[in-house]
């Protein structure tokens, strides 16, 4: 990151190149739509990169960009709300069965749990990151895993995938 | 927590996605386009306050303001656009004096006030809010009159098919203001005081970037444990 801060853009290409996938498959189920994830991930990217200068060392990078990334999609959800008055991602090219069942269910998760639930299972990260990324206390995070994970259960068993 | 069935699918669904190749490359073009545009539209901006508001903003030189109480005013508003400008605020506390506006021309910048931030509305959208539904074309010109651009978000009335339609400060600062507004949060929390403000806040000031988190409602950051400011009053502004 010091070198990133010193503006060297053969290091900030590293960091997109080992990060990148990872920061797409979140804003993806987050916002539905591939274009609209490259477009949040540019933009938590550009931040990343205008703000290298103000990341501290006892921040995880991933955790750091993590952090950005679910402000700037969090930002981004809200626009959605305003403008449609619901909170379910738009509908995306998945194929019939599984997936759909899943996006249709992950729209009646709330908003901090699909969260949580995203930055769970794309990257494996642990309550301590996911706490620290969105800034609450780990049985917060472990509740609202909880609770996502239960409305899912519920609204997949209605649907007969689980 | 136990794994079950639901983590093998949530596994499954939540796959990295594969990265486009020139990712870099795009963020690196965005920044220096970003640093060539902050700043320079500020140092084309003027001015002028009585001692109850600012009254002109304006591309030419203004007079200068006349009482201590009035330049206090212009400063401030100078400061507020800054961030305004650099996304760091979503909403003007600095008020403003229409009193020389003619009492139609009122109506209109108050029904644009009310324009959410990031949000659009057409022409006819206020002269309906105003109860003058055949009045668009005044609506128009009354709100290219807009003694206070930016304050008063008059850059957010659009033309009924989406096009810009026109603009003080020219269509391309307009279409400017618009994507600005559609990158910059609305709310934001602070992690060590589980408080939640509106981006702009006097609270956010003082914010350490790393403490910053932003939410997508004021009920989510509820959710999970935050409050709203009592200064910002993020609530009523939802």
């Amino acid at each position: 990151m010091g070198r990133v801060a010193r503006g060297d853009e053969a290091a900030f290409g590293e960091l997109v190149g080992r990060y990148g996938s990872r920061l797409l498959g979140v804003a993806r189920r987050l916002l539905g739509s591939r274009a609209d994830a490259e477009d949040a991930v540019q933009r938590a990217l550009l931040q990343c990169y205008l703000g290298a200068g103000t990341y501290r060392s006892e921040w995880a990078v991933s955790t750091w960009l993590y952090r950005i990334l679910t402000n700037v999609c969090m930002d981004e959800l809200r626009r959605r709300r305003s403008r449609s008055g619901e909170l379910e991602p738009p509908a995306r090219s998945d194929p019939p069965g599984e997936h759909l069942d899943l996006r249709r269910a992950l729209g009646r998760v709330p908003t901090e749990a699909r969260v949580l639930l995203a930055l769970r299972y794309v990257d494996g990260l642990s309550y301590g990151e996911l706490a620290k990324i969105r800034g609450i206390s780990i049985n917060t995070v472990k509740s609202q895993l909880q609770r996502g994970k239960g409305l899912l259960r519920a609204a997949l068993t209605k649907g007969g995938t689980a | 927590m136990k794994t079950d069935r639901i983590d093998d699918i949530l596994a499954r669904y939540f796959q990295p996605d594969a990265e486009p190749g020139d990712l870099a490359k795009r963020v690196l073009a965005a920044a220096r386009e970003s640093a060539r545009e902050t700043g320079r539209l500020l140092d084309k901006i003027s001015i002028q306050a009585t001692p109850s508001g600012v009254s002109l903003i304006r591309a030419e030189r203004l007079e200068k303001p006349a009482t201590a109480a009035a330049r206090k005013l212009c400063d401030r508003a100078r400061e507020e656009l800054a961030e305004y400008f650099q996304g760091k605020r979503a909403f003007f506390s600095v008020p403003v004096d229409l009193s020389g506006a003619p009492n139609f021309q009122k109506k209109v910048l108050a029904a644009a006030g009310r324009i959410p931030f990031g949000e659009v509305r057409p022409y006819a959208w206020v002269a309906q809010r105003i109860g003058h539904p055949r009045a668009v074309r005044a609506v128009g010109t009354a709100l290219g009159r807009n003694p206070v651009p930016f304050i008063v978000p008059c850059h957010r009335v659009l033309q009924t098919g989406g096009g810009l339609g026109g603009y003080l400060f020219g269509t391309d600062v307009k279409g400017r203001l618009l994507s600005l507004e559609r990158t910059t949060p609305v709310y934001e929390g602070c992690t060590s005081t589980h408080i939640v403000c509106r981006v702009g806040c006097i609270h956010g000031r003082h914010m350490r970037p790393d403490n910053r988190v932003v939410f997508a409602s004021v009920d989510d950051a509820r959710s999970i444990g935050y409050r709203p400011c009592k200064v910002c009053k993020p609530a009523r502004a939802a």
